[in-house]
């Protein structure tokens, strides 16, 4: 009896050390993991008796934090049902602050909009930005600080820091190291400084995968040290493009993009335009908009640009002597830039060579742009020396130099350069934490894994690309555990209770301190409401560029043969940092439309000479490092020339793992941007690629209307076909609004912001690979791309379709049951509750914009239901959807307007397109308000409708594109 | 099955051995004697294993909704409608054939209505049932009855699927009534013929008290006449409002005038082909040969052959316009239809539908049972085809290149056509058993006429 009795109570001591308990315990409860720590008999009564006694205060979390629930018969201060909140912070991106305001509904942030204030942003709202909504409530996001790979717990973590820490105080920080991405914050960098004081010997490596190095590199060479670059495209007459990222990528693109449309409007400025050329080896957006583009390798390009610095005057001239291709558009090009002498700007993309910026720098410089188009900086966000490269690190790694390495938010293992090996040298390091947003493949080979907190939830602060400086502020109470950087940084220094807000602030009291501010208070309530520090821009400096710069060049490199691989960022989710967002996944690559994979672009004339069609599995070998990837035939790529999109193929983190191929497999640090040959073999495989767009061309339809600037300074309405508007019923009038929407084709440079931002407003569902290429894809807005000329060098218009809001919708009459209806303003409402899936609508769309929920999409959307947007209905399956022109916000608007009295002022809605286009492409308003914007535009002679021909009479119409050519380079596709 | 028909120029309506006794006993027999044959068990049993797949595919798409099809956008119709038109124009055929040549007194006619009306009531569930299935939410489809609801909402009388849903819903009402109102003499004579006593009871309540007195035989004749006077028109009309659901559109390949006549041919034809090989089917199986004679056939034949023709006419009307006209999208999208993606669907529908049909001006052809089977039969593959090639190419290539897209049917997609076969099979098989298939009353009146010549 008593022997039984004592085996009783040693199994279940055995039952509760068993690993089967441990991983139940972890798995239903990892927070509490730790609290059991080695369980005997008496903790474990002890355990018991806490529950019980606890059980009646389920609310008391081991937070010191006081939490109340509070009734609504006494309404939370300041939150209005149905009433939006804004609150101003920032998003970063390789460390530039874009400054964006958070909409909250009933305090939850439900939508990011663009800050106007932020000189990055000007209101308006990548893509991206867009997205990091749905990153902020990722279920997928690490949740847990794993140890050793095991559940484990911030005290833990804290205690194994200070042990480590006593030891590294002992030998002045020899071994230990920080890894970061590139750093703009001042409270960041101030900590990492006291680290420095504290540790001596410690070092701090920098490492973006897609950095700007080689415009460093050229600019300490042309310059004498390296500064930044801000543009004034103001003053830019004729910009040349050299696969620039200009309007796509460079730091606060948003805004010169803003300015880049302003130059691009004939109808608006009357009759003037700015003129744009571009070379490039594979297609931007700014090479889409220009009105001269050369497709050339790098080899040619390179060719081309000595060839153009001689005749500019900035290189030798007895470069003009080589011969290039293309040299009657060159000289014409080059006519045209000596011709605006201090109206210049040569931009060459962060991908191309020192060479090519040093040219690029060189006919700047010879051409006056410096001081006029390009004004110099300080560095926002310097980087180190190259002992604090990444190179250096892996090989004091290797070395066994390392003992300790921290690594803020960034992903080695997975986009270090192949040669390193980066994983190897991990694997020597005795600790390493890596403070990631998700499990990735750094955080997964490091011994500790700490949840990073996204940046809504936080405090921190952050440059622009100007220097403007934003304090981020936490949009919402932690989600999953996360800790900030400062916090970690915090912990290294001493600090065992960090907190991000004392942290961000008490450095905000010294700077503010220091800098003769007085009343910090009203500092900081100042900068956290309008989301910048005021005059925190930084200065511009002068600096005189060395002429003689390119006497340093070498010869030009001979011509490779065989193809050669640029490594490109993809478009939408960064170098990876964004991958595992469901919306950027789905959201279509702007010219290869592409979505949820990437794929290796290649030129027409190269496909065809190696018999390759889109989805065909080519295995790319170079160096003896080889990738897997499918091909796709892209227009407008440079011959011999294969573009692979670096952020795909994770093996580990959220939803993007296991998506697409990972090319930085192939990228090594010797050659970042462009290999020197590689070979390719066809591995006979075929792989679906989920593109949504089914035809390239227009088919001879009138879609996209299209002439020169000569034609519209002749003859302004020469795009103008005859009216066809004619019918036998009396007309509707509408009295009071006319809602109506226009779109200028000379704006859109087709960066499909606008498409994200109506799926973050709109509840739009995302649905998969499988059900894009099941052509089911959701979303309301689309921008088609259309291609027109040869297809080595094709003209591309970008081109977006929301709903038309036809006055006479063909959709309306053929639904049996009244579904989609007209309202008394013109609008083409939809009525979900009434609709029954007959699904004539859409077939009777001649625009197609109708979408239709063939599964419950809306349910099936992996996202914590408070994130969706509660102004707006969540879809049922069977049921048809479309754009509403954001009927939300007009409504809203109505209301507010009733209420005081008044018609809406114009500018009081903007859709959610509208409000995020960085180049004020979309206009909407009402057209019966003859000064409002959207009626401006639509009075323009440029102004058409879609298929007009079909009478339908849309609200959305569309202003022709214009485009500027030279007259000696004649035809477009020369 | 006797290979060829014997076929003199004067062929007589009824073979010369059957009086009106015979008659009676011949065609009664196959409903009251006990025995089934072992074909009627196959079709049957064929019948029925194709509609439980109906039952898994209907259960499937009620779970999971029409996403388990291939459907898409652009392409938003798919087997669903293309089916529909389908079923309806072989249903039409079956009042065609019934009501139109009732008025022109045919004397073909009366052995084949019968057929040609079980037809028309298996086939009307097939259609009536894929509009509602291929609703996104198929629970809510009464709200296209015009009644009076709390939200005030009535169906939007403009839209051409609710004239559609009208025509359909009257059709079929007014089939069954068509239907019973011929069966009723026949009906009587099975009472009487009955042995057993609840087959006496079970057609005693059908046959209505029917004891063939000159008034009521009277009633029924006018009443007949006159509904068929109402369904002939009346079948013109609904198979011109399914035309009208695509006409109606503005879609390229669909927005043309064209469309009712062009899909009251697609009717004779392909209802004829169906009555044809069930004819075929039921002389063979029950060894009427005498009472369903190479006169029939070779009249259903000729039918056939001017359905054919008349098709073909629709063909180079549907042609010319898209060529003629000035609109891109159209011309587009005919060019599309015959080389585009689905051209094997097109040039298939020209081939079956109207090429091999031809043969029919041979009278060696009419008197084929085997060749007129397989031309009728590939009859009705062509009309699948070219409802397909009516629905899916024209939404796969609209107005906006942009949005073009492709339809790939799935296995459900398979399984709807294999289910809505197998719902025909088994109505027509019980029908079979349960009812005359040769109009006794009709036949009857054809003998007195041939004895009293």
């Amino acid at each position: 009896m008593s022997i039984a009795h004592r085996d009783y109570w040693r199994s279940l001591e055995e039952l509760a050390e068993s690993p089967g308990f441990a991983q139940l315990v972890e798995r239903e409860a990892p927070r509490f993991r730790d609290m059991l720590g080695p369980l005997d008999r008496r903790n474990f009564l002890r355990l018991m008796a806490a529950a019980m006694a606890l059980g009646g205060l389920s609310d008391c979390g081991p937070e010191a934090e006081p939490r109340q629930l509070l009734p609504y018969v006494e309404q939370p201060p300041g939150i209005v049902p149905g009433q939006a909140r804004y609150y101003a912070t920032a998003t970063t991106r390789s460390g530039f602050a874009t400054g964006v305001l958070i909409e909250h509904r009933m305090a939850r942030p439900v939508k990011v909009e663009g800050n106007p204030d932020h000189p990055a942003s000007l209101g308006a709202a990548s893509a991206i930005m867009q997205a990091s909504i749905l990153e902020l409530y990722d279920p997928r996001r690490a949740q847990t600080i794993l140890g050793q790979g095991q559940i484990d717990s911030w005290e833990h973590l804290i205690t194994a820091l200070f042990d480590r820490r006593e030891q590294l105080l002992a030998r002045g920080g020899a071994g230990l190291r920080l890894l970061t991405g590139a750093v703009t914050s001042p409270s960041l960098r101030a900590q990492i400084a006291l680290l420095q004081q504290q540790f001596p010997a410690m070092r701090w490596h920098q490492w973006e995968p897609l950095g700007r190095g080689n415009e460093r590199i050229a600019s300490e060479r042309m310059l004498g040290r390296p500064l930044d670059r801000r543009f004034d495209l103001d003053n830019a007459d004729i910009i040349f493009a050299i696969e620039s990222d200009l309007i796509s990528n460079v730091p606060g693109w948003l805004a010169y993009a803003r300015q880049f449309a302003a130059h691009r409007r004939p109808d608006e400025t009357g009759g003037k335009m700015s003129r744009i050329y571009a070379i490039e080896s594979t297609p931007t957006l700014i090479g889409a908009k220009a009105d001269h583009r050369l497709a050339l390798g790098p080899a040619d390009l390179a060719a081309a640009m000595r060839y153009l610095a001689a005749i500019t005057g900035a290189g030798p001239q007895d470069w003009q002597q080589t011969p290039v291709a293309d040299a009657a558009w060159l000289r014409a090009a080059a006519d045209d830039l000596n011709q605006h002498k201090g109206r210049v700007l040569v931009h060459a993309g962060r991908e191309q060579p020192v060479e090519i910026h040093l040219l690029a720098d060189a006919i700047n410089n010879a051409l006056g742009a410096f001081g006029q188009t390009i004004r110099l900086i300080e560095p926002v966000a310097p980087s180190g020396s190259t002992d604090q490269s990444l190179e250096a690190l892996v090989g004091d790694m290797t070395a066994g130099r390392v003992d300790t390495l921290v690594m803020l938010e960034t992903n080695p293992v997975y986009d270090a350069p192949a040669d390193l090996d980066f994983t190897a040298a991990l694997n020597r390091v005795p600790l390493s934490v890596s403070l990631a947003l998700y499990a990735d493949e750094t955080a997964m080979a490091s011994t500790w894994l700490v949840p990073a907190t996204q940046e809504y939830e936080a405090w921190g602060d952050a440059r622009a690309f100007d220097g403007t400086i934003t304090i981020q502020q936490p949009q919402v109470r932690r989600l999953y555990n996360g800790h900030s950087p400062h916090e970690l940084l915090a912990v290294l220094h001493g600090n065992t209770l960090p907190i991000d807000y004392q942290l961000v602030r008490d450095f905000w009291q010294n700077e503010t301190h220091q800098r003769g501010i007085g009343d910090f208070d009203r500092f900081w309530h100042e900068a956290l409401r309008i989301g910048i520090v005021e005059n925190s821009a930084a200065p511009t400096v002068t600096a005189t560029p060395n002429a003689s710069a390119l006497t340093s060049l070498q010869a030009a490199e001979k011509p490779v043969p065989g193809v050669q691989l640029l490594f490109r960022e993809d478009p939408l989710v960064g170098g990876g940092r964004d991958v595992n967002n469901p919306w950027l996944l789905e959201t279509p690559r702007p010219f290869t439309r592409l979505t949820w994979d990437n794929a290796a672009l290649i030129a027409p004339a190269t496909a065809k000479r190696l018999g390759l069609g889109i989805g065909d599995v080519l295995e790319i070998a170079d160096h003896g490092r080889k990738v897997r990837a499918p091909v796709f035939v892209l227009p407008g790529q440079a011959a011999d020339c294969i573009t692979l999109p670096l952020g795909f193929g994770h093996t580990a983190g959220g939803l993007g793992a296991d998506i697409g191929f990972d090319a930085y497999r192939l990228r090594t640090s010797a050659a970042p941007w462009i290999t020197r040959g590689a070979t390719l073999s066809r591995t006979g495989e075929t792989y679906r690629l989920a593109t949504v767009q089914g035809h390239d061309r227009v088919a001879g339809r009138d879609l996209v209307r299209e002439g020169t600037l000569t034609e519209y300074q002749d003859n302004p309405d020469f795009l103008r076909r005859p009216e066809t508007d004619q019918s036998l019923y009396p007309e509707y009038k509408y009295p009071r609004y006319a809602w109506a929407m226009a779109i200028d084709l000379n704006s859109c440079i087709g960066c499909q912001s606008c498409v994200v931002a109506c799926q973050a407003e709109n509840n739009i569902p995302t649905v998969g690979k499988d059900m894009v290429l099941q052509e089911r894809i959701m979303h309301w807005l689309r921008i088609d791309r259309y291609y027109h000329g040869p297809v080595d060098n094709p003209a591309v218009a970008f081109e977006p379709v929301p709903c038309m809001h036809c006055e006479q919708a063909p959709c309306e009459v053929v639904c049996p049951v009244h579904a989609t209806v007209h309202d008394h303003d013109g609008l083409n409402l939809m009525v979900y509750n009434r609709c029954i899936g007959t699904r004539f609508c859409s077939n009777n769309c001649p625009y197609k914009v109708r979408r239709f929920n063939y599964f419950g999409f809306a349910e099936r959307d992996d996202r914590p239901p408070e994130s969706w947007n509660p102004e707006v209905t969540v879809r049922n399956r069977g049921v048809m959807e479309k754009c509403t022109y954001c009927i939300q916000r007009i409504r809203h608007a109505e209301i507010e307007a009733d209420k005081q009295d008044r018609l809406v002022p114009d500018g009081a809605i903007q859709t959610a397109c509208q409000q995020s286009c960085p180049t004020q492409a979309i206009i909407f308003g009402n057209r019966n308000d003859r000064d409002s914007g959207v009626a401006r535009r639509k009075a323009s002679l440029l102004d058409y409708t879609l298929l007009d021909e079909l009478n339908t009479r849309p609200r959305t119409s569309y202003a022709a594109l214009i485009r500027n050519p030279n007259p000696k380079i004649g035809d477009r596709e020369a | 099955m006797t290979v060829l028909i014997d076929l003199p120029r004067e062929a007589p309506v009824v073979g010369p051995g059957v009086t009106l006794r015979s008659l009676s006993e011949e065609v009664s027999n196959r409903v009251l004697l006990p025995n089934t044959p072992r074909w009627w068990w196959i079709g049957f049993a064929l019948g029925m294993a194709l509609l439980l797949t109906f039952v898994v595919q209907l259960i499937w798409l009620f779970i999971n909704g029409v996403g388990i099809w291939g459907i898409n956008i652009p392409v938003a119709w798919g087997f669903a409608i293309a089916e529909y038109v389908w079923w309806i124009a072989l249903a039409s055929g079956g009042t065609i054939v019934s009501a139109l040549f009732f008025l022109t007194r045919s004397p073909w006619r009366s052995a084949t209505n019968r057929i040609a009306e079980t037809m028309l009531l298996s086939a009307a569930p097939c259609a009536g049932l894929l509009p509602i299935m291929h609703l996104g939410r198929q629970g809510l489809f009464y709200w296209l009855f015009p009644y009076s609801s709390v939200m005030g909402v009535w169906p939007q009388v403009r839209s051409p699927l609710w004239w559609d849903f009208v025509c359909l819903l009257c059709y079929i009402l007014m089939s069954i009534m068509y239907y019973y109102t011929g069966l009723l003499p026949d009906l009587a004579t099975v009472r009487d013929l009955a042995r057993t006593r609840w087959k006496q009871v079970f057609y005693g309540v059908l046959a209505l008290g029917w004891h063939g007195s000159a008034r009521h035989w009277r009633n029924q004749q006018t009443v007949y006449a006159v509904m068929s006077a109402i369904m002939a028109p009346m079948v013109i009309s609904v198979h011109s409002v399914v035309g009208l659901d695509f006409a109606g559109g503005i879609t390229p390949g669909w927005h043309s005038t064209q469309f009712p006549p062009y899909f009251f041919f697609g009717a004779v034809i392909s209802g004829t082909a169906l009555i044809m090989m069930l004819t075929i089917l039921v002389r063979w199986g029950y060894g009427l040969e005498d009472v369903l004679t190479g006169y029939h056939l070779n009249a259903l034949a000729k039918v056939m052959l001017v359905g054919s023709v008349m098709l073909g006419y629709a063909y180079v009307w549907e042609a010319w316009g898209p060529i003629y006209g000035s609109d891109v999208a159209e011309r587009t999208q005919f060019f599309y239809r015959i080389f585009g993606f689905y051209a094997a669907c097109y040039w298939g529908k020209i081939v079956l539908n109207i090429v091999i049909p031809q043969l029919l001006w041979l009278p060696i052809v009419r008197r084929s049972e085997v060749l007129l089977f397989s031309i009728s039969a590939g009859i009705i593959v062509g009309m699948w085809l070219e409802r397909f090639v009516i629905v899916i190419p024209s939404l796969s290539h609209g107005y906006m290149p942009s949005y073009w897209g492709v339809f790939f049917p799935t296995f459900w997609d398979w399984a709807a056509l294999a289910g809505t076969i197998g719902l025909f099979l088994s109505l027509f098989f019980l029908l079979l058993k349960l009812v005359p298939i040769v109009s006794m009353s009709e036949v009857r009146e054809i003998v007195a006429k041939e004895r009293s010549r």
